[in-house]
């Protein structure tokens, strides 16, 4: 029975754990993270079971409550979504370990329990989005994982996690208005809510009504880019993902900004016809934008004092370098674009949990002050240099694997000045991690530090972490032959590519 | 004429969109987001109207009687849902910010802000 219904029970599983919590929180705290550990533990099997039956049967889909499409809502998972998946619920049952220890240091007593609760429905939400494969459905969990990840910025009630919630809000509920009115004048113009169906009615459409589709199309486009912070619509990022406490960082930028970047994959490729795209302008401001977005978000980086803006600000350029993946419209970009969603959600949520431990033990959040605790406390450290040199693309950790990918597509698609900007970004990107490695191991501390033992949960999180930095590194075919069939499928449906 | 309710929407959609990037205000700010919403409500209510239809019972009775689309409908239950929910929680928010700074205006907050740092 749960071979059949895997999809919509991986989707539940974190719901109804957050209502467990909530339920049964208020009475038993420590229950609480134990239930939250099982939860995503047992989302992350689920999620491995999807990813073996698909790559066994191909693409699994399922109709909810048995009504076929177009009436009923679908979920599909194809190779990529399964990938995804993966990286989701893989991260986050890693963070909640993480944090089984930590955590209750962290956040306030009276609030921890709906800290989990919260955490879960970010999850379901998330799982939800990948696995929709209707429009209406994924903008209900785009909404739930909106309050969600609001909510787990400011959970905390200091003033400044607030305010850069509220904004966070804002910017988000303009970001999924937009879209809603995008999918709204695509039901107009089609009738359909279901991606297959549109892919399919909308050339039709677009020779009757070209106005419409085009402004749906720069709808959905502009809300999602909100959303997932593309420059110059980045501005809500850093003061959200800077002043969150340490888990709820670490899940923000590693898997919040991505979920978006799912959602315009499966519009840009699946929804639209490619040689459509190709003659509007959206290509030639996709890469334009994410090229600013990769060299002022380096910039800005280089500029911070926060460690954690920093970190904050290193999303916003690396989230450049998807949208420049999915920019080329090539088939190696595309493969770097989803191995860069996953890459950068371990490299990111590794290196914000690591500096999240340091500033704990150390008690202090500018970079100056990271100095020499490397020796004191090496496993954090040591996350934070795998993090940061697999950012600056050092093989062979995973980050060189998927900028070699946008290379190799920037090459197919004959855009070469893009080569450059990957070179000249990873230059950057080693001007301001570099400093903070080598002064992490062989500078005099400034703060006089205690020592701590590092809790058990934080370093397995921390070594699978790493391990899973190499691993991707050195075994990056296994990925890419998976996704391969189905890269190769999305460009050969509409032509070719380019 | 048929337009007449897209294009209202659309100017209402945009009305709500200035609100929010314009006001400084947070309580106006919100507000502007429910307009924004109310204009996406309305304009997916008039796609699914049909003229002369009537409410999607299906009678037997009178087999040629013409139907309103009763999917948008249903479609913006959801989205009202959604949307006082997120209302709810900003104002929430909003609160909570004001007992800590004593206002709802942003420049206020950020200018108080940075003279802490």
């Amino acid at each position: 029975m749960i071979r059949a219904h895997i999809m919509p029970l991986t989707v539940l599983l974190p719901l109804v754990g957050a209502y467990f919590i909530l339920l049964v929180g208020s009475k038993h705290r420590s229950l609480a993270r134990n239930v939250a550990l099982v939860t995503t533990g047992a989302t992350f099997a689920m999620v491995c079971f999807i990813t073996y039956l698909v790559s066994n049967q191909g693409t699994l889909f399922y109709h909810l409550g048995g009504w076929a499409p177009p009436l009923g809502i679908e979920l599909q998972a194809d190779p990529i979504t399964a990938f995804l998946l993966l990286t989701f619920a893989g991260v986050s049952f890693f963070v909640i370990l993480f944090a089984y220890d930590i955590l209750p240091d962290e956040i306030n007593s009276k609030v921890i329990t709906r800290y989990y609760a919260l955490y879960l429905v970010l999850l379901g939400a998330l799982l939800g989005i990948v696995l929709s494969n209707d429009f209406f459905n994924m903008y209900v969990f785009l909404e739930i994982s909106s309050i969600a990840a609001a909510a787990l910025v400011a959970v905390n009630g200091d003033k400044l996690a607030m305010e850069a919630s509220i904004k966070y809000l804002v910017m988000s509920t303009l970001g999924s208005g937009t879209v809603l009115m995008g999918i709204a004048g695509l039901y107009m113009v089609t009738g359909y809510l279901n991606l297959d169906y549109l892919a399919g009615a909308l050339p039709q459409a677009y020779a009757s009504y070209p106005l419409t589709v085009l402004m749906t199309l720069a709808m959905l486009t502009v809300g999602i880019a909100v959303k997932a912070a593309l420059f110059p619509l980045h501005v809500w990022l850093p003061d959200a993902h800077g002043s969150a406490p340490t888990s709820s960082s670490a899940i923000l930028s590693g898997l919040v900004v991505k979920v978006y970047i799912a959602v315009l994959l499966k519009l840009l490729y699946r929804v639209f016809p490619l040689d459509f795209l190709t003659t509007l302008p959206l290509q030639g401001s996709l890469l334009v934008m994410a090229t600013l977005g990769i060299f002022i978000g380096s910039i800005m980086a280089i500029r911070q004092k926060d460690i954690k803006k920093m970190l904050a600000y290193s999303t916003v350029a690396q989230i450049g370098y998807v949208f420049l993946g999915i920019g080329l419209f090539s088939e190696k970009a595309m493969t770097g674009a989803i191995l860069h969603v996953f890459n950068h959600a371990v490299m990111k949520s590794m290196l914000f949990l690591s500096v999240g431990l340091l500033i704990k033990y150390s008690g202090k959040r500018t970079i100056a002050d990271l100095a020499g605790l490397g020796r004191v406390y090496p496993i954090p450290m040591i996350a934070f240099s795998v993090g940061a040199l697999s950012m600056v693309g050092i093989p062979p950790l995973s980050g060189f694997i998927s900028k070699w990918y946008l290379g190799l597509g920037a090459l197919e698609a004959n855009h070469l000045p893009f080569l450059l900007v990957l070179l000249l970004s990873s230059l950057l990107n080693g001007f301001y991690y570099m400093p903070i490695v080598i002064a992490g191991f062989f500078k005099k501390e400034t703060v006089e530090i205690q020592t701590h033992k590092v809790p058990m949960g934080a370093q397995i999180s921390l070594i699978v972490l790493i391990g899973a930095t190499f691993f991707f590194g050195l075994f990056s075919n296994i990925v890419v032959d998976f996704l391969a069939p189905t890269v190769q499928g999305l460009f050969e449906v509409f032509g070719g590519g380019i | 004429m048929d337009n007449l309710f897209y294009a209202m929407a659309f100017i209402i959609f945009l009305t709500g969109f200035w609100i929010m990037l314009s006001h400084a205000n947070l309580i106006k700010k919100i507000i502007g987001m429910n307009i924004m919403e109310s204009a996406i409500f309305l304009f997916l209510v008039a796609i699914g109207y049909v003229k002369d239809g009537n409410a999607p019972i299906i009678a037997e009775t009178n087999p040629g009687i013409t139907y309103v689309n009763p999917l948008p409908s249903a479609l913006i239950l959801t989205g009202i849902v959604v949307s006082v929910s997120v209302t709810a929680f900003a104002l929430g928010l909003v609160v909570r910010l004001y007992q800590h700074y004593g206002t709802v205006d942003v420049d206020e907050i950020t200018r108080m802000r940075s003279e802490e740092l």
